[in-house]
């Protein structure tokens, strides 16, 4: 299992995470599926992402939005690609429009078989248990107009992922507050740093820290 | 200069943030609005062209309040400086009603007698012109034209000159109710609708939303400066646009052979034209002015009726020469459509008559454009030739000409080929562009075997492809698979959700141009990357993220915009000019599908309004509709 979580930030931040990701594609000029969290105006993001990418030397991409009608023809093509990333956004919307078109399960065999799954923010926290860190602090929680209620993603991982983290206290008392009701623990992780899951094994880009039953610890 | 410059934009810096030389903050924010005193009635137009109007006198409209302004717009036209926020105040709102919220005083008060306070009468006459409706009792225009708008006046900006109307001030003696039941209306007369000289903020509304689209998209369109909202969804329409003169009033004094009318009303556009800079080679005698404003016109009806054709917009266009304007700009939202798919047959139900289709435009705009061969050639020679002798004509193969050249080069656009590529492959290539377009017609025009039926307003035999998806999807699939896709799946691209299962048979023929469509896209990157000297792959990247913007899934239909017009109607208590401007100038950017825009996403999309929202579904759920 092949995975990358990014926290967010400027592209240039996450060029260290991209570089892990391409030698985990292992591939020259990967392929790359961009899911974006919404359609709207995700054309000018995809842009955007190919631009990014071209850079590093990827050539191959497909759009593939969720939360409108689509065919099979480009859903084939998107499974068939070396890498799916999912983008930031507002993390219910996505859960809702995944769910909806049975892309969860989609996803997760696409990991099975081998395929390497991203995800900024919103994206990476699809990949984790569930998305209940998308629904704290007060002051930076993703609104969930959808009112969705169940909250369970793909459970690919054996932690949940906190996005935009700040090392300050107001950060750090609702995460030390959530901790202490999961068995796992909640990996905080800065704009620029993530987390690289290889067949399995754990590895931090950047800084990282984990809250687990209460308590914080500064792992990278 | 420059220093004088400077030390003058900081007087008014510092006068705007407080006072200058005494004068009070809020003596300075009305002079803030002082371009609007020019909006008077008075027009270029009344002194040169006086056989192309109607005076009328007015007064001052109460009770009425700004539900919307056009902030941008505005700006462009000079009425508020640059740097005004987009907000409505107490001064701004009184300028507009003061300037725009007027009612003609028309026949029907002259004649019962009708008196008004003489501090509401305004000082300047107001202009409702003459022009050509085919929809007129009198074919030859002499009682048709603005049956309940006036010419608010002109405005001159930044080496532009705009002209502005209102819709909804008042029944003019020009409607057609007043020939038809030969009398004159009160305005507001509830007996009769159209003719009672009052307009609707729903009509305001839809034009607002559908021009700023379209003009976002590179088409000239009157834009709305305002509305000003009455009781009852009553509301006058500002609108506002370069030159609001369209062919009919010039075809009005042609056909009733009203030379000297004619001739003020064509040097009137030609000098305007001129002024605005739109015309920058006007010839020194006047018989080759004409010939160039011939020229000209030819130019942009062509161009019109491909760009119409290929962005599949419905502008009932016809011999009378009206609902469109003469530099190819559109006017009257009324009747005007975009379908999503190219919906050929279909035909707006006008009662007495059906319109044209989509595809007879093209003959339209030709028989307009052949029209201005027969004034020019009117003016020159004082004979007025009947309009078949003009038939072979020069102008009207240079029209095929035009109209054939701006169609590849639609084509192409829409395919994401880029500027200096386009030009190469029109000017190289031509042969190998037309002959793709004819199989991409073939797919566009393919019609669904339901056959023709009604829609809600008119009737329509469903297109049954969706051009916009294969342009986006296939040069996905090229690049990332290295070869051509399955006729299936080319067939599971394009489809749209009006084909039935046996419109999607793949036959002998139609695999074959699923075949050639294919090869020739090929073709195409082939060349470029040849022509250019990149890598295919790199041709086709670059394709693809023009395609992807151009041909983005959400595009709006006429039906989304009645739909959108109709939950803005709800919401409408809530909705402040303010909240209504922002919102039109949201969907607009979001509608705007030009690549080479420069434009990032600003607004997080989990703080989009509910409004925003709904107005998204509403233009995906008729996506493909008309």
């Amino acid at each position: 299992m092949n995975l990358v979580l990014y926290s967010g930030g400027f592209e240039k931040e996450n060029i260290s995470l991209d570089r892990k990701l391409l030698e985990l594609a292992d591939k020259e000029n990967p392929s790359i599926t961009y899911i974006p969290s919404c359609s709207y105006d995700s054309e000018i993001d995809f842009n955007d992402f190919i631009r990014h990418y071209r850079a590093l030397g990827i050539s191959r991409f497909i759009h593939f939005p969720v939360d409108i009608d689509f065919d099979e023809t480009i859903k084939k093509e998107a499974f068939l690609s070396d890498i799916i990333h999912l983008s930031g956004g507002n993390t219910y919307y996505f859960l809702k429009h995944l769910r909806r078109k049975g892309m969860l399960k989609e996803l997760k065999a696409f990991v099975k078989r081998g395929g390497v799954l991203t995800g900024l923010s919103a994206g990476a926290i699809l990949m984790t248990p569930s998305i209940c860190t998308a629904g704290f602090p007060e002051f930076d929680k993703d609104e969930n107009e959808d009112n969705i209620k169940n909250l369970k993603a793909m459970n690919l991982v054996r932690f949940e992922f906190f996005p935009h983290y700040r090392n300050s206290k107001r950060y750090d008392s609702e995460l030390i507050k959530h901790s202490k009701g999961l068995d796992r623990p909640i990996y905080a992780c800065p704009d620029g740093s993530g987390i690289i899951v290889k067949e399995g094994t754990l590895a931090f880009e950047g800084k990282c820290f984990s809250f687990f039953q209460g308590k914080k610890v500064k792992i990278n | 200069m420059s220093v004088k410059c400077f030390r003058l934009k900081k007087i008014v810096e510092i006068s705007y943030n407080y006072s200058c030389m005494g004068t009070p903050l809020k003596k300075f924010e009305k002079r803030k609005y002082s371009k609007f005193h020019q909006v008077n009635g008075k027009h270029a137009l009344q002194k040169k062209c006086p056989e192309s109007f109607v005076p009328y006198k007015a007064r001052k409209r109460k009770g009425g309040k700004v539900a919307f302004f056009n902030f941008e717009l505005a700006k462009e036209m000079g009425l508020i400086p640059k740097n005004h926020e987009h907000e409505m105040n107490g001064d701004l709102e009184e300028k507009i009603l003061d300037t725009f919220s007027i009612v003609i005083i028309n026949e029907y008060d002259i004649i019962n007698d009708i008196e008004f306070p003489e501090e509401d009468i305004l000082p300047n006459h107001y202009m409702a012109t003459r022009y050509l409706q085919l929809q007129h009792p009198n074919k030859q225009g002499k009682t048709s034209g603005d049956g309940r708008s006036i010419w608010n006046g002109e405005i001159r900006h930044s080496g532009k000159t705009w002209d502005i109307s209102s819709c909804g001030t008042g029944a003019t003696r020009l409607s057609p109710a007043t020939h038809i039941q030969k009398k004159y209306f009160q305005t507001g007369d509830p007996t009769i609708s159209y003719g009672c000289g009052y307009s609707e903020i729903d009509e305001g509304l839809a034009t607002l939303f559908f021009s700023e689209v379209l003009r976002k998209n590179g088409h000239q369109t009157e834009r709305v400066l305002g509305i000003i909202e009455f009781s009852n969804g009553i509301s006058i329409n500002i609108r506002a646009h370069e030159n609001l003169l369209r062919p009919s009033h010039m075809f009005n004094h042609l056909k009733q052979g009203n030379y000297e009318g004619l001739k003020d009303i064509v040097n009137f556009y030609i000098d305007k034209q001129v002024t605005n800079k739109v015309w920058t080679e006007l010839p020194k005698t006047q018989k080759a002015q004409y010939r160039y404003f011939v020229d000209k016109q030819v130019e942009v009806f062509a161009n019109l009726s491909a760009d119409f054709e290929d962005d599949y917009i419905f502008c009932w266009l016809d011999w009378d020469g009206d609902n469109i304007l003469m530099d190819g700009g559109i006017i009257d939202y009324g009747s005007i459509r975009q379908f999503g798919l190219f919906h050929h047959e279909y035909r707006f139900d006008d009662v007495q008559r059906y319109s044209t289709s989509i595809k007879e435009q093209k003959e339209k705009a030709k028989l307009i454009a052949k029209t201005f061969i027969q004034i020019s050639e009117y003016l020159i020679t004082g004979d007025r030739e009947p309009l078949a002798n003009f038939n072979d004509h020069r102008a009207m193969s240079k029209f095929d000409e035009i109209f054939e050249r701006r169609k590849n080069e639609n084509l192409l656009k829409k395919i994401g080929v880029a500027t200096k590529e386009r030009e190469y492959l029109l000017q190289s290539q031509f042969k190998f562009v037309t002959d793709f377009r004819k199989v991409f017609s073939y797919f566009e025009r393919a019609k669904s075997a339901e056959g023709l039926h009604t829609v809600a307003d008119g009737v329509n035999w469903n297109a049954i492809f969706c051009m916009r998806d294969i342009l986006r999807e296939l040069p996905q699939i090229l690049l990332h698979r290295g070869s051509s896709i399955e006729r299936s799946e080319f067939i599971d691209i394009i489809k749209s959700t009006y084909a039935t299962y046996d419109d999607l048979e793949i036959s002998s023929y139609r695999a074959k141009k699923i075949d050639e469509f294919q090869s020739l896209y090929w073709k195409l990157v082939s060349k470029l990357s040849r022509k250019f000297n990149r890598e295919e792959s790199d041709t086709l990247l670059q394709i693809m993220m023009r395609s992807s913007v151009i041909n983005k899934y959400d595009r709006v239909t006429g039906d989304s915009i009645s739909n959108i017009v109709e939950k803005v109607m709800k919401r409408r208590p809530k909705l402040g000019a303010n909240e209504l401007f922002q919102i039109m100038h949201e969907f607009s950017e979001y509608q705007n599908l030009d690549p080479d825009n420069k434009r990032t996403v600003k607004v997080k999309k989990s703080e989009h309004s509910k409004m925003m929202k709904g107005m998204l579904q509403i233009v995906r759920e008729f996506r493909e509709g008309i």
